[in-house]
């Protein structure tokens, strides 16, 4: 069962803000999902211990060669705020 | 036999009958006077669209040969980076962003001279399967404009069902190519997890995305998947199409293929569906292929294990919007938490919002053990499962989706009622398998109806084969061109 304060708990962890009148229905909602979700509990099927990735890939290392990388201020170019080639967040007070 | 759109408007190009700008300006000109009922695109790029086709029509001027692609007009969903040209997954909090790097898919198609029209319509961070979670409104059915389109890549298939786009670029990552193209009678091909590079497609759950082709015809899906399948160093999980051309694998012979039909696909589907997958499968039966009937309990646990795992991948991926490098920023803040808070809930849709707490929840301690971990325990099993499966089938036949297009609004509210629409089509992304869905019927409103085939891994040249077979036998049957758009 999904409560309003577990809500609250996850909501907090996404870094998101659940209104106060978006709660009673937002955990309406995610107490069904968590319940189809909880489905796979009762499959017969006790499933693959060591699956790991569908085409079996592992780690290919490699030289770490420099490559040309994007330009600096191509990047800041969709930020919001930046000053001397930095990403800004300016403290609101 | 049908004739892909691809080659038709390549030999007009070629013979001259139309330049490349032509008919770049018919399409340009369809879309003025079709999206507003179709909502297919959010973004038309004319100017780019009228450069490039002017490039190739230099080109053929000049005497050089002209590839398969280059001067055809094409869309790519608005998940596909493209340099410079805004790329917002259809959410507000993407308002704005213009990436500084192409896609892979859409580097090698703009190098083949692929002529980009716009980006289309999706559901928020491909998080849907009606389109109508995008941000700026849902796409319509070009066969019925009160219905979806599908989704996500609703926007594709709705600019392609109704001919205001020849081809187009989507991304499935539970149904979300195959989906819409059932929705829109038209054809669209997952590919291979691994087989179309993922670099530049903005992540929702990276174990499970792939960008494959929305088309009118299985030639012109052939087409577009060998210019988009390769290995690419740039995505981690990248393996290339094997080396396979799947254009010269169409050939009009299917005597001896195993054709296998499972069961559990058909569990809950309607009546009309069912009747018309399984007259596909004795149109099938005359032309000579073997029909296997087995069955495949381990599709059982698809859906949740689905919802679980891409949920929490998305939970994941979606962390990155904090508001600092790209997009949108709340206005008012007091401290740096505050800001990623409110831009994230204001930049959000409620479905990307329930998602992301669905993912958090099932990773979080406690519950990862009981969810995430045992999700992807029966993600191997059903991996096996199709392992064993193709053993003694070459491909799969199943009905794309238990449904046909809805009415707009009608399903949005009831977020667990649309998850189950996904039935057919997750257990494909979950074992990392190829799949197609092609028209095959009509329900009593006249609304197209989709059959898939599915093949064991990089094995697109026999489901591709498989079908055009059933579409040069059956396409006068089975598809219905739109009454929108460039007609030709």
């Amino acid at each position: 069962m999904v409560t309003r304060e577990d809500i609250i708990n996850i909501a907090r962890l996404s870094k998101l803000y659940i209104a106060e009148e978006e709660l009673d229905d937002m955990t309406k909602a995610m107490d069904d999902i968590v319940k189809f979700a909880d489905t796979i509990n009762s499959a017969a099927e006790k499933g693959v211990e060591e699956f790991d990735n569908i085409n079996n890939l592992r780690n290919a290392f490699r030289e770490d060669t420099v490559v040309p990388s994007y330009d600096r201020d191509e990047i800041l170019k969709n930020a919001n705020d930046t000053g001397e080639g930095h990403f800004l967040v300016r403290k609101r007070v | 036999m049908a004739e892909g759109i691809i080659k038709r408007l390549g030999k007009m190009l070629d013979e001259k009958e139309i330049s490349c700008t032509e008919l770049t300006e018919k399409y340009l000109s369809a879309i003025e006077s079709s999206n507003g009922d179709l909502n297919a695109y959010v973004k038309v790029t004319s100017d780019e669209a009228l450069t490039a086709a002017k490039a190739v029509d230099e080109k053929i001027a000049s005497g050089e040969s002209r590839g398969a692609l280059a001067g055809i007009p094409m869309t790519l969903k608005d998940n596909i980076s493209t340099k410079g040209i805004e790329t917002t997954c259809c959410s507000k909090i993407l308002e704005g962003y213009k990436p500084i790097y192409n896609a892979t898919v859409w580097n090698k198609l703009s190098g083949e001279g692929a002529v980009l029209l716009g980006k289309t319509n999706m559901d928020e961070f491909a998080m849907g399967s009606s389109c109508e979670t995008s941000y700026f409104g849902g796409a319509a059915n070009p066969h019925d404009i009160t219905c979806v389109a599908g989704g996500s890549s609703g926007g594709v298939a709705s600019a392609v069902g109704g001919n205001i786009a020849p081809y187009g670029l989507g991304s499935d990552t539970g149904g979300s190519i195959r989906q819409p193209a059932s929705f829109c009678g038209i054809v669209g091909l997952k590919p291979t997890y691994g087989a179309v590079s993922r670099y530049g497609l903005i992540a929702y759950a990276s174990s499970f995305d792939q960008i494959g082709p929305l088309t009118t015809t299985v030639e012109d899906a052939a087409i577009v998947y060998d210019a988009i399948s390769d290995y690419d160093p740039m995505d981690s999980t990248s393996r290339g199409n094997c080396g396979k051309n799947v254009l010269s694998s169409l050939k009009n012979d299917i005597k001896g293929m195993k054709i296998g039909v499972a069961d559990e696909y058909f569990d809950g589907v309607p009546d009309d569906i069912c009747q018309s997958v399984e007259n596909a499968v004795k149109v099938y039966e005359s032309l000579g292929a073997e029909i296997v009937r087995f069955k495949l309990p381990a599709l059982k646990s698809a859906l949740p294990v689905y919802y679980i795992l891409a949920c929490a991948e998305a939970s994941s991926n979606l962390g990155r919007y904090d508001g600092i490098r790209y997009g949108y920023r709340t206005a008012n803040y007091n401290d740096i938490n505050e800001m990623v808070c409110k831009t994230r809930s204001e930049g959000f849709g409620a479905e990307v919002k329930r998602r992301i707490l669905l993912g958090t929840y099932v990773l979080s301690a406690g519950y990862y053990d009981a969810y995430y971990k045992k999700a992807q325990n029966l993600r191997g099993s059903i991996v096996n499962a199709f392992a064993d499966a193709f053993k003694d089938c070459d491909v799969i036949l199943a009905p794309t989706v238990p449904n046909t297009a809805f009415k707009k609004g009608s399903a949005i509210s009831d977020p667990i009622q649309t998850y189950l629409t996904d039935i057919c089509t997750v257990p494909v992304n979950i074992a990392g398998l190829p799949g197609i869905s092609i028209p095959c019927g009509f329900d009593g409103s006249g609304m197209p109806i989709g059959m898939q085939l599915i093949g064991d891994k990089f094995c697109e040249d026999k489901i591709l084969n498989a079908a055009w077979v059933y579409e040069n036998t059956m396409c006068g049957e089975v598809f219905k061109p739109s009454s929108y758009g460039v007609s030709l």
